[in-house]
C-alpha cells in the first residue's frame, strides 16, 4: 500500500491540469480557423512541412497557394509572417500555419536523429507516453519514403478539404516530427486508417 | 493515461499476487516481503520508459526512497549477521 501510494503520489502531478474538454474545444476552435481560410482559398495543394531550420524558429507547414507537379525547393529560411514567398516564381507563394505538429515537436526531450530507429522511438514516446493516443508505432524507410504505422489509434481523422491538404492529427504530428529528424521538407503522400491501425506514408523532398 | 493505468495496474497485480504466493509458502520475515515488492517495482518502473520527463522525475523519486528503504533492509541484516 505504501508503495502504490508514493508511486500514485508521483503520478497524480503529471495529470493536466486543463480538463481533456478545454484542450478539444481550443484544438477544434484553431483548426476550424485555418480549415475555413484553406477552404476559402480553394487550396489544393498539399502540405509542405518544413523542419525549424527553414522556418526561422519552429516546425511548419507550408500550403503552396498553387498546385505546381514538382515540389517547391526551399533552400532558405522562410521569413516568420502567414504569406511567404518562398521562390522566385510569381505564383511561388504559400501559407504558412503553426500545425499540432509544430507544438507536439516541442515535447520531445531531443531532436531525433535521421533513422528509422529514432524516429519509431520519438513518435512512441510521443503517441504512447506524452500524448497517450495510441499503443505503439512501426516505422520503415526505404530511399526518400517513410512508411509509419499507427496501433489501436485513439484519434481519428476527418475526411475534409483541410484535411487532404495538411493531412490528419496523427499525420501532422508524423510529418512534423520526421521533418525535423531528416531536417528536411516531408510531404504526406498517403494516409490510411484501417481498423486498429493508421497507416502514413511521407516523402522526403529536397 | 492509458499507459498510466496499466503501469498502475500491473505493479498493483503483481504486488498482490506476490504476497498471495508469500504466504501460500508461509513467509513470515516482513523484511523479504518488503525487498520483493521493491525489487518489482523498480524493475515494473524501468520497463516503462516511455512515461514523459515529469512522470519519470516522481517516479525517479520514488525509486530512490524505496531503494533507500531496501538498502536499509540489507544493511540491518548484515550488521546482524556480524553481530
Amino acid at each position: 500500500m505504501l508503495i502504490l501510494s508514493f508511486i500514485l503520489l508521483a503520478l497524480g502531478r503529471t495529470i493536466p491540469r486543463l480538463p481533456p474538454e478545454v484542450s478539444t474545444l481550443l484544438f477544434e476552435t484553431g483548426i476550424d480557423n485555418i480549415a475555413a481560410i484553406v477552404e476559402e482559398l480553394g487550396i489544393k495543394s498539399k502540405a509542405i512541412y518544413l523542419p525549424s531550420s527553414l522556418t526561422s524558429g519552429r516546425p511548419q507547414a507550408l500550403i503552396p497557394l498553387y498546385s505546381n507537379p514538382s515540389p517547391p525547393t526551399i533552400t532558405e529560411a522562410l521569413p516568420q509572417r502567414l504569406i511567404v514567398r518562398y521562390g522566385a516564381s510569381p505564383d511561388d507563394v504559400g501559407l504558412l500555419v503553426t500545425t499540432i505538429g509544430t507544438t507536439v515537436v516541442s515535447m520531445l526531450e531531443s531532436r531525433p536523429g535521421p533513422t528509422p530507429e529514432e524516429l519509431e522511438s520519438a513518435l512512441t514516446s510521443l503517441f504512447r507516453g506524452i500524448l497517450g493516443i495510441a499503443d505503439g508505432v512501426g516505422v520503415i524507410h526505404r530511399e526518400n519514403h517513410i512508411g509509419v504505422e499507427i496501433y489501436n489509434p485513439r484519434i481519428e481523422s476527418k475526411a475534409t478539404w483541410f484535411h487532404q491538404c495538411l493531412g490528419g492529427p496523427l499525420a501532422s504530428v508524423v510529418a512534423s516530427v520526421a521533418a525535423e529528424a531528416w531536417n528536411r521538407p516531408v510531404t504526406i503522400n498517403q494516409e490510411e486508417h484501417h481498423k486498429g491501425k493508421c497507416s502514413i506514408e511521407l516523402e522526403v523532398l529536397g | 493515461m492509458k499507459i498510466y493505468n496499466n503501469y498502475i495496474l500491473i505493479i498493483a497485480i503483481l504486488l498482490l499476487l506476490t504476497t498471495v504466493i508469500l504466504v501460500a509458502m508461509g513467509q513470515n520475515a516482513l523484511d523479504v516481503y518488503y525487498s520483493i515488492y521493491i525489487i518489482e517495482a523498480l524493475i515494473v518502473t524501468e520497463l516503462y520508459v516511455y512515461f514523459n520527463a515529469k512522470a519519470r522525475r516522481g517516479l525517479n523519486l520514488v525509486s530512490a526512497i524505496l531503494f533507500g528503504g531496501f538498502l536499509f533492509i540489507v544493511s540491518s541484516q548484515v550488521i546482524r549477521i556480524l553481530a
